[in-house]
């Protein structure tokens, strides 16, 4: 009980501090959630103590966040004009991104033979984690991979998203704002923020748009392909 | 104090409605997780106004700022899977890497190809509109 409360507030205070550390350096390598649950670890494998010793307390955390992911409805209901005004072109595209996402996970994991509780850990890569978490959980991968893939998704987007969209002359704030939001979820918003408002408005709702089709789709897939 | 109170009972309800979703998810034997259930639902709710926004928001937008805080405990779960990182599991990352560039490529060039034919189809709307009238 004590090391429950223990582990509950060293996990309050190491984010809190992290997310100073982030406002000052501002790069997505340092996200609160990639630097604080690295110290964590650190520190369990430091002191020897198992996952599930850390879970007494950490799992009060995590309650919250099914609640959190309704909470998800709020960015969209808060973008409702933008998104009734471009309701086709912003679903067709969040739509082909997600098939795009599942398809090449799935298609490149065959190819490099990769394990299957890894791609099944990994089909929902570009969706927010809690949802990723969930969907992992649905079709049987493992919802801490799901989440390590969901930042590695979301960190190597925000760092090359931009040029790549520059390449591929990706200009509109539409284009940019999906492009982020699609591919790297929260993270990918962050990066459409420096960009400008309206592509972080665009952004959030492909963020959970994405996640609402993604939770359709990857068990459908899986049900019907693996 | 008054506004502790306000996000605690708001974070109350969207429990709540959480908790209907995985009912629901349960009862109809959905393969979509309760989360997202309750999420269309809230949607749902206040796109038709029988819920409003204020009822929740305080509470909701308290959860999403500490968001990444609430799925640490998860992601530390890591720490029992590091030899599945170990060598083909090392593909996995370029797998999500190539696969990441691949949903941006084809989700930008769409939106923003959306995005101008509507953009032209809107202008050609309002000009053949100014001529008739």
């Amino acid at each position: 009980m004590k090391s429950a409360i223990g582990f509950i507030f060293l996990t309050v205070v190491v984010y809190q501090a992290m997310k100073r550390v982030y406002a000052r350096f501002n790069t997505p390598l340092f996200s609160p959630i990639v630097t604080t649950a690295s110290i964590i670890v650190g520190v369990l494998l430091f002191l020897h103590l198992p996952y599930a010793t850390y879970m007494e307390g950490g799992k009060w955390i995590g309650k919250l966040l099914g609640p959190a992911v309704v909470a998800l409805a709020f960015p969209l209901y808060n973008q409702r004009e933008t998104l009734m005004r471009l309701f086709i072109p912003i679903v067709q595209a969040v739509l082909a991104g997600v098939v795009m996402g599942i398809a090449s996970g799935a298609c490149l994991s065959l190819l490099f033979r990769v394990d299957k509780i890894l791609l099944l850990s990994l089909l929902p890569k570009s969706v927010t984690s809690p949802v990723a978490m969930d969907i992992a959980k649905e079709i049987n991968g493992i919802p801490s991979l799901a989440v390590v893939y969901v930042m590695i998704a979301g960190i190597f987007g925000a760092l090359f998203g931009p040029a790549l969209l520059r390449t591929l002359k990706i200009t509109d704030p539409i284009g940019i704002g999906i492009a982020l939001g699609c591919a790297s979820h929260g993270i990918g918003t962050a990066k459409a923020l420096e960009i400008g408002k309206e592509e972080a408005a665009i952004s959030s709702i492909a963020m959970t748009l994405s996640a609402v089709l993604a939770a359709f789709l990857c068990p459908l897939v899986v049900s019907v392909l693996l | 104090m008054k506004r502790a109170v306000v996000v605690i009972v708001q974070v109350a309800g969207l429990y709540g409605i959480y908790l209907f979703g995985t009912w629901l998810q349960h009862l109809f034997r959905l393969p979509i997780p309760g989360s997202i259930i309750g999420m269309l639902l809230l949607f749902v709710l206040l796109m038709t106004n029988v819920v409003k926004a204020r009822w929740l928001e305080a509470g909701g937008q308290f959860l999403l700022s500490y968001l990444s805080l609430l799925f640490v405990p998860a992601t530390v779960g890591i720490i029992d899977y590091f030899s599945l990182f170990r060598g083909r599991g090392l593909l996995s990352v370029i797998v999500v890497a190539l696969s990441t560039l691949a949903v941006m490529a084809t989700s930008g060039a769409l939106a923003q190809w959306g995005a101008q034919k509507e953009r032209s189809a809107s202008f050609i709307q309002k000009n053949s509109k100014g001529m008739h009238g």
